[in-house]
């Protein structure tokens, strides 16, 4: 148990200074530094995924995507989510890409962030985008976008979109 | 099963729920001005609509309910001096 608390303790104190450092860094690096952000969140997924099974099926990306988190012991989760008139869980735009709403519950982002009251949707969030924009490239070998549609209290909705 | 309730005597009007549902879980009844669920289904839990509700008419139930860090008193001293 004391060791369960102490890298909880780590983890929190971590995740906390990082929404400071990003809360920082935004007033002076503007746009860069979600670039910077999203690029390190893209380098990640890449190395994450490097071994991980290759296949162009989105649903099965995207489950691949969790056991790599999974196996890095990264608490993140998330779950595909259709709303109630959408007929298909994957959807695709007017340009021809596929599409899907992921529902993001526990994500120690948000818990940090909302721990010093730094606004959501930043520079920090982006991260996520450059990690599933990573992973994704590797796994389906397409450019995939992770668009925050809604940042809330307790769950946040994101749009996943891949080419093709 | 996840629950969601709006006090009709507390709710205002104002819709805001509607306003912030990502989703669009509500509806509003121009009858009684007052919001109503609509879509249940389409509720990721998100609470958005219960925080920003101004007079707390929204209720969620059995809901997965994250747990956000907590105050660490020695870390936070630390901190300050960089916020």
């Amino acid at each position: 148990m004391e060791e369960i608390l102490k890298k909880r303790r780590t983890l929190q104190e971590t995740m906390n200074f990082m929404a400071a450092l990003s809360a920082g860094i935004e007033p002076i690096l503007g746009r860069g530094a979600s670039s910077m952000t999203m690029s390190a969140g893209r380098n990640l997924g890449r190395k994450f995924s490097a071994a991980a099974r290759r296949t162009d099926d989105l649903l099965e990306a995207v489950e691949e995507v969790r056991n790599i988190l999974l196996a890095n012991s990264c608490l993140w989760g998330f779950e595909p989510f259709k709303p109630k008139d959408q007929e298909e869980l994957i959807t695709r735009n007017g340009k021809g890409q596929r599409q899907m709403l992921l529902v993001f519950r526990d994500c120690m982002i948000r818990q940090s962030l909302l721990r010093f009251g730094h606004p959501q949707q930043g520079s920090l969030c982006n991260m996520m985008y450059g990690f599933f924009a990573g992973a994704l490239e590797t796994i389906m070998g397409k450019k995939a976008t992770l668009e925050i549609r809604h940042a809330g209290e307790n769950a946040c909705l994101k749009m996943l979109t891949v080419e093709g | 099963m996840l629950e969601m309730t709006i006090n009709d005597k507390a709710c205002r009007g104002c819709q805001l729920c509607l306003d912030v549902c990502p989703t669009q879980c509500f509806s509003f009844d121009v009858n009684t001005s007052k919001a109503r669920v609509a879509i249940l289904e389409n509720c990721i839990g998100c609470l958005s609509c219960a925080f920003i509700c101004p007079s707390g008419a929204i209720s969620h139930k059995h809901h997965h309910e994250v747990k956000n860090f907590y105050r660490n008193i020695e870390f936070s001293l630390r901190m300050e001096r960089f916020l």
